[in-house]
């Protein structure tokens, strides 16, 4: 089985320097506990954060040169058809760029492969792939998928190895050029981020400091239901018929 | 030269305002005299900058000239229904709805939406996956249910790309959650929009988003697939929508890809999750003695254990499990707090909770306050009732 770790051109949130994403190097760990034929591809002009991810357990990394500015799509497109990999797997955002996280999704339109976003686990068996999704409140989602496929990696997914300078000094680059493919000339403009301030909807936003407190540790709407002094019994119906008209608790058996 | 004598009773006369068996008057009509009456307390209400409750007045003259008011003689009606009958142009949303209730983070996309709408006259469609309340209270004016049968994101995406091409709305908006963002990206690839991700300012001109980490924003005007990043954009506060149902646009999707051989949902381990994530967190206080039986109960409804400092300073729960301000903040929809009394910064964890029920032997206790059911009773003979009427109910 062959997999095939889609890198970026990532910067370093902080220093700026030439970094791989968290969630490549968590999608390298995660395709070496499944194969040891795992290879990277990269497709940009300059593979210095890619040659990085080397270090972190990547044993090759095929680069396609790209003039700056250029759409990398049908170079890895063209790429992952020639080294035909049973398995894509690519971060959740790219670690520069516009970061809108739309590469793997073109990708697998173009390929017709599915694709299994935010992935936190993966097993093969019989050319089926399992793979675990994380959604939002700890909810996991099991998807069986026939092989080739392509996935996104989640930041809760098993830590990345470490980086060894030997690997990264041994590590395979294979240079070839690109398909070039000049972006239309209708980007966006850009500016200096500039944040933002998170919009509340509460009457206490932009309040003294007190009345914030008081905004944040007391219930908006009026006080609830008080029972005094009930027997435990009464308290725990009480208890479990709220909590179910809540939708929090499952109905009771028998019930429905 | 002499001048007409003015007769103020007359004058005033003229401004009686009819139909009411209390005499009033327009006050701020312009009276003859020429000379213009001021209403300081009106023009301090102009300059009133939105949305706090200090007083901040914006003296930049933004505002514009003040208008007259309109005094409205009639009774003021009861809050009614805003109808968009003939809208010039559609802005559709899909929001996340988990359970068929609208997140915060919906309830933002459709605010925007009606921003962008109200631009416009357009109006704001929803394309829901199954049943969700509350649509016309947060600004939908028409819904279009979509088959939500399949659990599979590239079906639904389908069903999106045909309502797309049908209904040719101005805009398509889908929150940047997980479920959404992951959508959003299926239809952008599928139709080949543009998409502008994670939109952090939306007005119907402009559009920003943060890029290259934060260290670049990215403006323009917004294309027709837009994602909304969480608290970029206030809900509908106005009035409620109509929320009228139509039928879905006909088209025939293609099949489901043969790749994907099934989806399912596991089930959630409550007790090994982290509290930040957790939805359904019961908490333990001062008030117990017994944690063995907590954690029992714990277990046996599903929730994430967590506790107070003090149980935590004790030594008796992990450091992990610490709510409140110097531990976790909960995101969770539901807590359950059991002889917690309810410190400042343990309220402060729970601030971000939709449902709090409180056991508690004092009455005057802030959880109390806060909780929407609260419980006067000892925490430690309540657990075992509680434990005991459930394993009753699984017997059933």
């Amino acid at each position: 089985m062959k997999a095939l770790v889609l890198l970026s051109d990532g910067r370093h949130p902080v220093s700026g320097r030439p970094a791989p994403a968290g969630t490549e190097l968590q999608a390298i760990a995660l395709a070496r506990g499944l194969t040891e034929e795992v290879a990277g591809l990269y497709a940009g002009p300059d593979a210095a954060a890619a040659r990085t991810a080397l270090g972190h357990g990547l044993a090759r990394l095929e680069h396609r040169r790209l003039p700056e500015g250029d759409d990398p799509l049908p170079s890895l497109a063209a790429a992952i058809a020639a080294a035909a990999p049973d398995l894509v797997l690519a971060g959740r955002r790219a670690g520069a760029g516009a970061q809108t996280g739309l590469v793997p999704y073109q990708l697998a339109e173009a390929l017709g492969w599915p694709l299994v976003p935010d992935v936190v686990a993966l097993t093969v068996a019989d050319g089926v792939l399992e793979a675990v999704q994380a959604l939002p409140k700890g909810a996991r989602r099991r998807w069986r998928v026939k092989l080739p496929a392509l996935v996104t990696v989640h930041p809760a997914a098993p830590v990345a190895a470490s980086f060894a300078i030997g690997m990264a000094r041994s590590g395979h680059v294979e240079d070839a050029p690109g398909i070039d493919a000049p972006q239309d000339g209708t980007a966006l403009e850009e500016r200096p981020y500039r944040p933002r301030p998170r919009l509340i909807a509460s009457a206490a936003a932009g309040a003294s400091a007190a009345e914030r407190l008081k905004a944040a540790t007391q219930s908006a709407g009026p006080g609830g239901r008080v029972m005094v002094d009930p027997t435990p019994e009464e308290a725990a119906r009480a208890i479990l018929e709220h909590l179910r008209a809540l939708g929090v608790l499952k109905p009771a058996p028998g019930r429905d | 030269m002499s001048r007409t004598r003015r007769d103020p009773r007359e004058e005033r006369e003229a401004r009686r305002l009819a139909g009411s068996g209390r005499p009033r008057w327009r006050l701020d009509a312009p009276p003859t005299s020429g000379r213009l009456r001021r209403d300081p307390r009106r023009e301090i209400d102009a300059l009133r900058v939105a949305g706090t409750t200090r007083l901040r007045l914006d003296r930049t003259g933004r505002a514009g000239p003040l208008a007259l008011p309109t005094i409205d003689t009639a009774a003021v009606a009861a809050p009614t229904i805003r109808i968009v009958d003939d809208p010039a142009y559609l802005v559709t949303v899909v929001p996340d709805a988990p359970g068929g209730r609208l997140a915060p983070l919906d309830r933002q996309l459709l605010g925007a939406a009606r921003t962008l709408a109200d631009a416009g006259g357009g109006a704001v469609l929803v394309l829901s996956f199954g049943q969700i309340d509350g649509l016309g209270a947060a600004g939908a004016d028409r819904i279009v249910a979509l088959d939500a049968e399949s659990g599979d994101p590239s079906a639904r995406a389908a069903a999106l790309a045909i309502a797309l091409a049908a209904l040719q709305p101005r805009h398509m908006l889908l929150p940047e959650s997980a479920g959404g963002g992951d959508l959003a990206r299926r239809l952008a690839a599928k139709t080949g929009e543009a998409l502008f991700a994670g939109a952090e300012s939306l007005t119907a001109r402009l559009a920003t988003r943060p890029a290259a980490n934060r260290r670049i924003e990215q403006r323009g005007a917004p294309p027709r697939l837009v994602t909304l990043a969480p608290d970029a954009h206030l809900p509908h506060a106005g009035a409620p929508h109509e929320a009228r149902a139509i039928a879905a646009p006909e088209g025939r999707a293609d099949a489901p890809h043969t790749g994907i051989l099934s989806i399912e949902d596991l089930p959630v381990a409550a007790d090994a999750l982290p509290l930040a994530e957790a939805d359904f967190v019961i908490s333990a206080g001062n008030g117990i003695t017994d944690f063995e039986l907590f954690r029992a109960l714990a277990r046996a409804l599903g929730a994430t254990p967590g506790a107070s400092r003090m149980v935590c300073d004790a030594g008796l729960m992990p450091r992990a499990a610490q709510v409140g301000a110097s531990g976790t903040v909960l995101e969770a929809s539901c807590y359950f707090a059991l002889g917690i009394s309810g410190a400042p910064q343990h309220l402060q964890g729970v601030a971000r909770c939709e449902h709090v029920v409180a056991v508690n032997t004092d009455l005057h206790a802030a959880m109390v306050e806060r909780a929407g059911l609260a419980i006067i009773a000892d925490a430690q003979q309540v657990m075992p009732a509680l434990i005991a009427l459930l394993t009753a109910e699984g017997e059933e």
